[in-house]
């Protein structure tokens, strides 16, 4: 199951890059005489409402979308169970004071801030850039979310027989936190799972303040923002398109889990 | 054990769907009321401090004013006042009110409520918005040499005069209702911040329709305040909302399919959608760049490469105009119909370009210093129309080698780019004229005023078509005979389309959608569009 | 004693969020702006306004100390976008987002209890393919969508697509907590003994897994306070976080400054939840 479905993601990546490279068309080509159009031999899945091939478009941003999120949610995931780890391990003045700072932090509009960044950088930033720089700013806002959890996942693991053997056996706390480790990876992939859809959308959202992946380029996000304009004008399913992708990525994904789990 | 899981599946299934039953029943519309939607509350329901398009409307619908312009024709009609007089200088007007004229209370309206009523506006204290078109308001003197007479001394000529008094709502002596008492056709009965206004009748209101029968037809309004124009587009389907003014795009198409026969195409609106360049000397721009931008053949070649038609083809979905200049057609007293429509020939772009020393290299456009032609485009997130519209002229551009990158930002931050700190290289952005006097269009025209978007708060005109425009604009202003103004405007307009500071993009057409159980209804261009009809509008069967 | 130091962190809680919303707001670009300033008719009276304001805020900590001595003084000030007082604003609103938030809570976290025990008991290939595939297609789909399908095709309400966002979240969780805590080997005794289902849940796994569950459902209560916004702007719900989003839209300090600190209490005493729970047990 595992190797089937990451079989399966590398396939769905391969063939994206494959349309890509072989298409006629590229995602920023605006056909004007053929907007909004329904399958045809020249458009496989149509075109969007600008007449942009949106097979190609999907691609691209499956490309994108997916690696962004998959990198901004595994840095999220991986700082939370960092500051997590460290909550539940260290002095209890220190455990409380991160809690208490990852509360403060959900608390904040942090909107303003990703606005402050939006005017720190220059406005002729080239789309691409402004992903990057998007992913890195969702991966630092997502930790907190999930602190809690893993405080509480630590805290427990950390009081369980085999913690204690091995501090009895001589071993220190740092020494067994490889085994630690080991035990928090479900932990770690149901957030990092839970991250990668609110990273593409979030992305989506912040594009709107002119950060994220600004057009012409294709992002889920973006693609999934327009879908709600565009279920109401077009009569074709094909515009259900990236959103069907992007629940077949997710699917694979949890079934890779589950299989890694069998 | 699997008897009280089936039990629960079915209670949770219960559960579930017991939230959807109120979306499912939709509540029928009491018949003696209209109702519609704004956008967003009202900043004040106090008429003189209107300075928004809510408060806008919520004072057309409630002021009684001296003077009303009809929406229809453009033409000025008598109201409170039956008759007005404008003295040969222009500095004295004198009104006559109609014979027993009351506020919604029942109680008389007079020449001294008049008085009181332009003191208060014309007042530093009160800090009135409309008090400014007087010029110099601390001059105005205002008297009532008797009950039914009101006379106004202007220190200089006001044009436009009729317009300004279609603004000021007369409010009763000494006494501050904030609409709860009035002289128009409602007034303010119910106001629940974020959720409704509830507007009622003014059982006193002076005029009569056809028949006879007093006027507004309407026993109540209500006004919701729905940001979400799919929820107000359903809800009117609904038969909850009697009209939708101001129909986005995307839903005027939906609306034409799902109801036929509702909604109005009433061609090209007042509004203008532009893009300009900062051509502003405070602009923290490099040098290269801001002689681009100064440099009107670079202007002129991007307006020939952008394809208007597409725009209004593909980004309104058909429901806009090509624009050629800052009055739309629909504003037929002052539109200047010389004006040739903008060819679109990217060749002819890039010869204009050539002539200037620039070059194309592979699919970059260098200037004569050799940099490239990049810039980016700011507008305001979302708002679909435009940001297709971006889109499109960024493809048009790169026809002609220049590389535009598309940014949208949240209004304020936007606001802060182009009128304080002017760190942006061109715009995209809408004009919204509630007024077709051409007068009211001199705060972005007058090289001096913050509203002059290219080049604001100029010391002196930067250029000698700058000092030109400002020239007609004022001869227009101070001209008393209607020839000669129309000629300066047509100046302006010849002006403004040789040199480009704006480039005209479209005029967005006016939609609008009325349920087919509405009758009165006159359809108008202008603001507040179907709303203006709203003193004969009535429920089929209903009273009138 | 422990529950007056709980008291003193939700307050410092609610102190800190309102330095840092009204900082982070005051910094924001756009602060000082109005979207009047661009209607030619009205630019000049509004730059007036905001030439007046500039003067009365001149720095940040000319901001925070009006706006700490105002909250010192019970008063949260007058909302700069609609002229009125924030405490009437607030008042008419926390009702309809209470209503919101309880109910859609409750009905996710029923959904996501019953379907995470209901698969988990008969754990199976097909049942955990089943909540994988569920929770997957529920967690592709961002709640803005769902809420604007719901409402074109007019299916649902906002609390069930509230509950609908939740119960995807927190079944997932509680999937896998539960298949991992069926297995445990008093309560495959308890099972093997014939116990009934409920009872099992009640005495062995809830005694056992308290902290957890109630770590999911802090969790998925400040994911219900995030999802308030966008299910109350989209079906227009005139609750808190339909006032928070205009609030930040138009840069009305006052009037997020108070959502925000009403947000971070109920987030301050949901957090403080379990520590509270664990003091009553101990004392």
């Amino acid at each position: 199951m595992r190797f089937s479905t990451l079989i399966f993601i590398g396939l769905l990546g391969a063939l994206a890059a494959a349309l890509l490279l072989g298409s006629s068309h590229t995602y920023a080509a605006q056909d004007r005489e053929h907007v909004s159009d329904s399958g045809s031999r020249s458009y496989l899945a149509g075109t969007d409402e600008l007449g942009r091939d949106r097979a190609v478009r999907t691609a691209a941003a499956l490309l994108l979308g997916l690696t962004g999120a998959c990198v901004a949610s595994a840095l999220a995931s991986s700082l939370s169970l960092l500051l997590g780890s460290v909550a539940a391990l260290s002095a209890s003045w220190l455990g409380r004071l991160l809690l208490y700072c990852g509360d403060l932090f959900l608390t904040l509009p942090w909107i303003f801030l990703l606005m402050l960044v939006r005017s720190a950088l220059p406005l002729t930033l080239p789309p691409v850039q402004s992903g990057v720089v998007t992913f890195l700013l969702l991966a630092a806002l997502g930790a907190p979310s999930f602190l809690r959890l893993t405080h509480e996942r630590v805290s427990r693991l950390d009081k369980q027989d085999w913690r204690l053997h091995a501090h009895a056996m001589g071993l220190k706390k740092s020494q067994s936190g490889s085994q630690l480790l080991s035990h928090l990876w479900p932990i770690f992939w149901i957030q990092f799972l839970l991250y990668v859809p609110a990273c593409i959308i979030a992305e989506a959202n912040l594009g709107t303040l002119g950060l994220g992946i600004a057009e012409p380029v294709p992002s889920w996000g973006n693609m999934v923002t327009g879908l709600q304009a565009a279920a109401l004008t077009s009569t074709s399913h094909l515009v259900y398109l990236p959103v069907v992708t992007l629940v077949l990525v997710l699917v694979a994904l949890e079934l890779t889990i589950f299989g890694a789990k069998q | 054990m699997n008897h009280k899981l089936k039990r629960a599946a079915v209670a949770a299934a219960v559960l579930f769907c017991s939230p959807c039953l109120p979306a499912l029943s939709a509540e029928a519309p009491a018949r003696t009321e209209l109702a519609w939607t704004l956008h967003y509350d009202p900043k004040t329901l106090d008429p003189a401090k209107v300075d928004d398009q809510a408060s806008e409307q919520i004072r057309f619908l409630t002021a009684g004013v001296l003077i009303r312009l009809n929406r229809s024709n453009l033409s000025y009609e008598p109201a409170l006042a039956e008759s007005w007089n404008v003295s040969t200088d222009g500095k004295l007007i004198t009104l006559r009110l109609r014979p027993g004229l009351r506020f919604s209370d029942g109680s008389p309206l007079t020449s001294a409520d008049v008085v009181a009523t332009f003191r208060r506006v014309l007042s530093p204290a009160t800090a009135a918005p409309v008090a400014e078109e007087f010029l110099d308001p601390g001059k105005v003197i205002v008297d009532a040499p008797d009950t039914a007479t009101v006379r106004l001394h202007l220190p200089n000529r006001v044009v436009g005069i009729a317009s300004v008094l279609d603004e000021i709502a007369i409010e009763p002596a000494n006494r501050i209702t904030s609409g709860a008492v009035t002289s128009g056709p409602f007034y303010v009965a119910e106001y629940k911040h974020g959720e409704y206004i509830r507007l009622h009748r003014n059982p006193f209101y002076w005029k009569r329709g056809n028949a006879g029968a007093a006027l507004p037809y309407a026993d109540d309004l209500r006004l919701d305040f729905l940001e979400n124009t799919e929820t107000e587009e359903l809800r009117f389907l609904r038969g909850e909302y009697a009209l939708l003014d101001h129909v986005p795009t995307e839903g005027f198409s939906t609306l034409a399919r799902r109801m036929p026969g509702v909604t109005h195409d009433l061609g090209p609106s007042l509004n203008t959608e532009q893009m300009w360049f900062n051509q502003s000397d405070r602009a923290p721009l490099p040098a290269y760049e801001k002689v681009w931008f100064r440099d009107t053949t670079f202007r002129q070649a991007v307006s020939l490469a952008l394809h208007r038609a597409d725009i209004a083809r593909i980004a309104y979905d058909g429901h806009a105009t090509p624009a050629n200049g800052f009055i739309s057609p629909a504003n037929t007293t002052w539109y200047n119909k010389a004006l040739r429509p903008v060819a679109e020939d990217a060749q002819s772009a890039l010869a204009l370009l050539a002539a200037k020393g620039y070059r194309k290299q592979g699919n970059q456009l260098l200037d004569p210093a050799g940099h490239p032609v990049k810039f980016s485009i700011l507008t305001n997130s979302g708002n679909r129309s435009r940001e297709r519209m971006a889109s499109i002229i960024q493809q048009d551009l790169a026809v002609i080698g220049m590389q535009v990158n598309v940014v949208t930002l949240d209004f304020p931050a936007l606001i802060e780019r182009l009128m304080h700190t002017q760190a942006y290289e061109a715009a995209i952005l809408g004009l919204s004229n509630v007024q077709p006097d051409p007068s009211a269009m001199m705060n972005v025209w007058l090289s001096s005023s913050p509203n002059h978007q290219w080049n604001p708060e100029e010391k002196s005109p930067a250029t000698p078509w700058e000092a030109e425009i400002d020239k007609q604009m004022r001869a227009q202003a101070l001209a008393s005979d209607t020839k000669v103004r129309k000629a300066a405007v047509d100046r302006v307009q010849s002006i403004v389309s040789e040199q480009l500071p704006f480039i005209y993009l479209v005029y967005p057409n006016t939609l609008c959608a009325v349920s087919p159980q509405l009758d009165g209804v006159q359809l108008s261009v202008l603001q507040p569009d179907v709303v203006s009809s709203i003193e004969t509008m009535h429920w089929k069967g209903g009273r009138h | 004693m422990r529950i007056l130091l709980r008291l003193i962190r939700v307050l410092s809680l609610v102190i800190l969020s309102v330095i840092g919303t009204s900082l982070l707001m005051y910094m924001a670009p756009g602060y000082f702006t109005d979207a009047r300033e661009m209607d030619a008719a009205h630019a000049v009276s509004e730059r007036r306004d905001l030439q007046a304001l500039e003067q009365q805020q001149h720095s940040s900590t000319a901001l925070l100390r009006s706006e700490l001595m105002q909250w010192a003084h019970g008063d949260l000030g007058t909302s700069r976008q609609y002229g009125s007082s924030v405490t009437s604003l607030v008042r008419e609103r926390v009702a309809q987002s209470t209503h919101l938030l309880v109910l859609g809570s409750l009905l996710g976290w029923s959904l996501a209890l019953f379907f995470a025990v209901l698969f988990s008991l008969r754990s199976s290939p097909f049942a955990d393919a089943t909540v994988a595939i569920t929770t997957a297609l529920l967690l592709a789909l961002p709640i803005g969508v769902l809420a604007t399908v719901c409402l074109l095709t007019n299916t649902a309400g906002p609390v069930s697509v509230l509950a609908c966002f939740i119960a995807a979240r927190d079944l997932k969780l509680l999937h896998r907590l539960l298949s991992t805590a069926w297995l445990a080997p008093y309560v495959l005794h308890a099972r093997a003994q014939g116990s009934p289902v409920f009872t099992i849940l009640r005495v062995h796994l809830w005694t056992a897994h308290k902290r957890e569950f109630l770590s999911v459902a802090v969790m998925s209560f400040t994911l219900a306070l995030s999802a308030l916004v966008p299910v109350e702007v989209i079906f227009d719900v005139p609750g808190l976080g339909h006032l928070a989003w205009s609030a930040a839209m138009n840069r009305d300090l006052p009037v997020l400054v108070a959502v925000t600190g009403l947000l971070s209490v109920c987030i301050g005493v949901a957090s403080s939840f379990l520590p509270l729970q664990r003091s009553i047990e101990v004392g």
